[in-house]
C-alpha cells in the first residue's frame, strides 16, 4: 500500500523490566494529521524515537516511508522531518546559517539549497529574520524556524513533538495553519500535543497510556462514543457537590468547568435520579441538570478513569 | 564502482565540512573561548618566561664584617662579584642578621668574625660563617654549592693554598643550554602544558554543549553518522591547537630568544600527534559528562597529574620510582621530551622514536576508544 506513510504493527519497547511501549499498532496515510495524545511518560516520545529510527524496537514492526524501523533506520532519517519538543537548533547561529547547515547535511547544495531556504522562509514568514540569531527569536518564531528546518529537504513525513507547547494562542494558530498547508500538499504529520482543541484539528487521534494504545479514531467518532454519558450539572456549593457526586454509584469521574460540573456516567437516567436525591439530602441546590455532547477532554478523562478502575 | 566510492566519500566529506564550518562560527561568536585561546598561552608565556624563574641568582645577602681587614674585604668582594649573591645591607650586629633571615629580608648572610685575617696569618686558618635560609631547598642548594666554589677561588687567588697540579684534568661542559637558562627548559614545554589544559577542555565543552542545549536531538534524526559529527567537530579545535602551538613557538623564539635547533616540520607533525591525544581526552570526557561543568572537572582531573608528573617542572629523575613510573602513562611525558629534544637539542624524528611510538599508540587508542564510546552513546 503506497499511500500509507507510517505504520506500526505490535510495536514494543522494553527497558529492562519496564515496558515503555506495549504492542502499539496504527496506520497513517499520506496527507493526514495524526494526533498522538497521552500524559507525560505515557510512551509518546519512545514511540516517536522508534519511528524516527533512533531507537530500535524490542519487538514488532514499524514502517516509515516504506522503510523498516528495525533494519533501515538510516534510510528513514533521510525521508523524515522532525520538530523536537525543546528548541534544538543553534541559538548562536542565525536563521540562514541554521538552515544552511541542516540543508547541507540533507545533501542540498549551493543554488538548490539557497532557493529552498528562500522557499521555506517565505512559507513560514521568516524571510525578514534571515540574519537574526535563532536565540533572539520569539517562541513562536523559533517553532516556525524549527518547522522550516524540518521541511527543508521536502520530506513527506514529519514528526512534531509538542510543536506548540508554551506558545500564545495566536502563535499556535499560525503554526497549525502551517501544518494544514503541509498536509494539503500530501505530507503526513505525526503530532503530539496536550491541547485538546488541537487534537480536535487532527484527522485521526490516538490515546496512549502506560505504553498501551487505548483508543484510536477520528475525534468526532470518539466523542460520539461517549454521547449519553456526560451530565452537565449546575449547582451550589460546587466543590462540596463535586466530592459528593464522585461517591455516587455509576459516576466515573467529575470535572469542574467554571460554575458547572461535568459528570462522566454509566447509565445516565439512573444516575441522574441518584444525583438529584443525594443533592436534596446534603442541601445542594441544583439549578440545571442535562446531558451534553462529550468533548475530547471528557474522552481523555474517561479513559484515564477506566484505566484506574482496571488497576 | 569507483564512482560510487567517490560519491560516498564526497558525501561524508561534505557532512564533515558542514559541521566543521558551523563549529567555526560557534567559536568565532564565543568571546570567552576566543579570549582563552589568545590570552591563556600568552599569560603562561609571561608567567614562565619572566616570573617563574628557577635560575637562582642574586640571592639577597646581608654582610656582617666584624674584621674590616684587607682580606675580609676581598672575601666580601668575591661574594658580591659572583651572580649568586647580592648584598642587601651591611649588618652591624648578630641580632640584626638573625632578624633579617627570620623576616626574609635576606636569604643568606656572610658573617666574618673580628679575628678572621689575624687567625689566617697566625694560625693558618680563619673562621667564616655563611648562614643560609634552607626553607626553599633549591636556592639553598645553589647557595651552598656556589659559596664553596667562591671560597675555593678566593683561597687560590689570595695564595692561601698552594697551586695544585691535579692528576685528573676534569673539564665539565654544559651542552644544549650552556647558560643554564630556565626559559630554555620551560618555554618549549609550555606548548605541551597549554595544549594539555586547553584542548581537552574546549573540545569537551563544545560537545557537551550540544547535549546540554538539546542540539543533539535534532542531529540524531538527520542522516549524519556519529563519526562524521565527531570529525567535523574536532577540525576547528585541531586548527586552534596548531594556532596555540605556533603562537607559543614564535613568542618564545622572538621575545625570549630561545633558539630552535631542530626541524619545525618534525615538531609540527609530532605536535599533531599530541594534539590528537588531547582531543581524544576531551572527547572521552564529553561522553562521560552530562554538562559543561562536569566535563571541565574531568579534564582537570587529567591535567593535574600531567602538570606534576610529566617532568614539566619537577624532574622525574628525582621522584621515587613508583611515582616516576606513573609518568609513563602520561602523554605529556613523551611530548615534553620530544619538544625539548627538537627545540634545544635539534633531534630528528628517529632520535625521538622511543617517545614517538608510545605517543602515537596513545593517540590511536584514545581516539578509537572515544569515537566508539561516543557512537554508542549517541545511538
Amino acid at each position: 500500500m503506497p499511500d500509507i506513510a507510517i505504520s506500526a504493527d505490535l510495536l514494543t519497547k522494553r527497558f529492562g523490566k519496564f515496558t515503555a511501549v506495549d504492542e502499539v499498532s496504527f496506520e497513517i496515510p499520506y496527507g493526514a494529521i495524526f494526533g498522538f495524545l497521552g500524559a507525560n511518560g505515557a510512551g509518546k516520545s519512545t514511540t516517536i524515537r522508534m519511528l524516527c529510527g533512533i531507537l530500535a524496537p524490542t519487538s514488532g514492526t514499524g514502517k516509515v516511508g516504506g522503510f523498516d524501523v528495525q533494519t533501515q533506520p538510516e534510510e528513514i532519517k533521510g525521508v523524515i522531518g522532525y520538530v523536537s519538543q525543546r528548541f534544538s537548533l543553534y541559538s548562536d547561529l542565525n536563521v540562514a546559517e541554521n538552515l544552511t547547515f541542516y540543508g547541507q547535511i540533507y545533501g542540498l547544495e549551493k543554488e538548490a539549497l539557497q532557493n529552498r531556504i528562500k522557499d521555506v522562509l517565505t512559507l513560514t514568514g521568516l524571510d525578514r529574520f534571515r540574519q537574526r540569531l535563532a536565540g533572539d527569536l520569539s517562541g513562536g518564531m523559533k517553532q516556525k524556524l524549527a518547522i522550516a528546518n524540518a521541511i527543508l529537504h521536502e520530506p513527506r513525513i514529519i514528526f512534531l513533538d509538542e510543536p506548540t507547547a508554551g506558545l500564545d494562542p495566536l502563535s499556535r494558530r499560525a503554526i497549525w495553519e502551517l501544518l494544514y498547508q503541509l498536509a494539503e500538499g500530501g505530507t503526513s504529520l505525526f503530532v503530539t500535543t496536550h491541547y485538546m482543541e488541537e487534537a480536535e484539528r487532527c484527522n485521526t487521534i490516538a490515546f496512549i497510556s502506560d505504553g498501551k494504545l487505548l483508543k484510536i479514531g477520528q475525534p468526532a467518532v470518539l466523542r460520539h462514543e461517549l454521547t449519553d454519558q456526560i451530565l452537565e450539572v449546575t449547582c451550589q456549593p460546587l466543590m462540596k457537590a463535586s466530592r459528593l457526586f464522585l461517591k455516587i454509584e455509576g459516576v466515573r469521574g467529575v470535572t469542574v468547568y467554571g460554575t458547572t460540573l461535568n459528570l462522566n456516567v454509566i447509565d445516565r437516567e439512573a444516575v441522574e435520579k441518584r444525583v438529584i436525591a443525594a443533592a436534596g439530602r446534603e442541601g445542594i441546590v441544583i439549578s440545571s441538570i442535562k446531558p451534553i455532547e462529550a468533548s475530547l477532554e471528557d474522552v481523555f478523562a474517561d479513559m484515564d478513569s477506566s484505566r484506574r478502575m482496571d488497576a | 564502482m569507483c564512482l560510487l566510492i567517490w560519491i560516498r566519500a564526497g558525501e561524508w566529506m561534505r557532512n564533515i565540512w558542514a559541521i566543521a564550518y558551523k563549529e567555526f562560527i560557534h567559536v568565532s561568536r564565543d568571546r570567552r573561548t576566543l579570549m582563552l585561546i589568545i590570552i591563556m598561552p600568552m599569560m603562561q608565556l609571561m608567567i614562565y618566561g619572566y616570573g617563574v624563574n628557577t635560575d637562582v641568582k642574586h640571592l639577597p645577602t646581608y654582610i656582617y664584617d666584624q674584621d674590616r681587614s684587607y682580606l675580609s674585604r676581598r672575601l666580601v668582594n668575591a661574594f658580591t662579584q659572583s651572580d649568586y649573591f647580592s648584598v642587601k645591607a651591611q649588618a652591624v650586629s648578630l641580632p640584626q642578621v638573625y632578624s633579617a633571615l627570620d623576616r626574609g629580608l635576606a636569604q643568606s648572610a656572610l658573617v666574618i668574625p673580628p679575628d678572621f685575617a689575624a687567625n689566617l696569618t697566625k694560625k693558618k686558618t680563619g673562621l667564616v660563617q655563611l648562614l643560609i635560609d634552607g626553607t626553599d631547598s633549591t636556592p639553598a642548594n645553589v647557595a651552598l654549592n656556589s659559596s664553596q666554589a667562591i671560597i675555593n677561588a678566593f683561597m687560590q687567588n689570595e695564595k692561601l693554598i698552594p697551586v695544585q697540579v691535579l692528576p685528573v684534568d676534569f673539564r665539565p661542559r654544559l651542552w644544549y643550554n650552556p647558560d643554564l637558562k630556565s626559559t630554555y627548559f620551560m618555554l618549549p614545554g609550555l606548548i605541551g602544558l597549554v595544549l594539555q589544559f586547553m584542548i581537552p577542555m574546549i573540545t569537551a565543552t563544545a560537545i557537551v554543549r550540544e547535549k546540554e542545549r538539546g542540539n543533539i536531538e535534532q542531529l540524531l534524526v538527520t542522516p549524519i553518522k556519529p563519526y562524521e559529527l565527531i570529525l567535523g567537530k574536532i577540525i576547528p579545535y585541531i586548527a586552534i591547537g596548531i594556532f596555540i602551538s605556533f603562537s607559543i613557538l614564535t613568542t618564545m623564539h622572538f621575545l625570549f630568544v630561545v633558539p630552535i635547533h631542530g626541524s619545525i616540520i618534525t615538531l609540527f607533525f609530532l605536535t599533531l600527534v599530541f594534539l590528537i591525544v588531547c582531543l581524544g581526552i576531551g572527547l572521552w570526557a564529553s561522553t562521560v559528562a552530562d554538562n559543561q561543568q562536569q566535563a571541565s572537572q574531568m579534564v582537570m582531573f587529567f591535567a593535574m597529574p600531567s602538570f606534576l608528573l610529566s617532568g614539566f617542572i619537577f624532574p622525574r629523575e628525582s621522584m621515587p620510582v613508583w611515582v616516576s613510573d606513573i609518568g609513563y602513562f602520561i602523554p605529556m611525558t613523551y611530548f615534553l621530551k620530544i619538544v625539548r629534544g627538537i627545540v634545544l637539542k635539534g633531534l630528528g624524528f628517529f632520535d625521538l622514536i622511543d617517545q614517538v611510538w608510545p605517543l602515537a599508540l596513545m593517540a590511536f587508542l584514545v581516539i578509537v576508544f572515544s569515537i566508539r564510546r561516543f557512537s554508542k552513546r549517541m545511538a
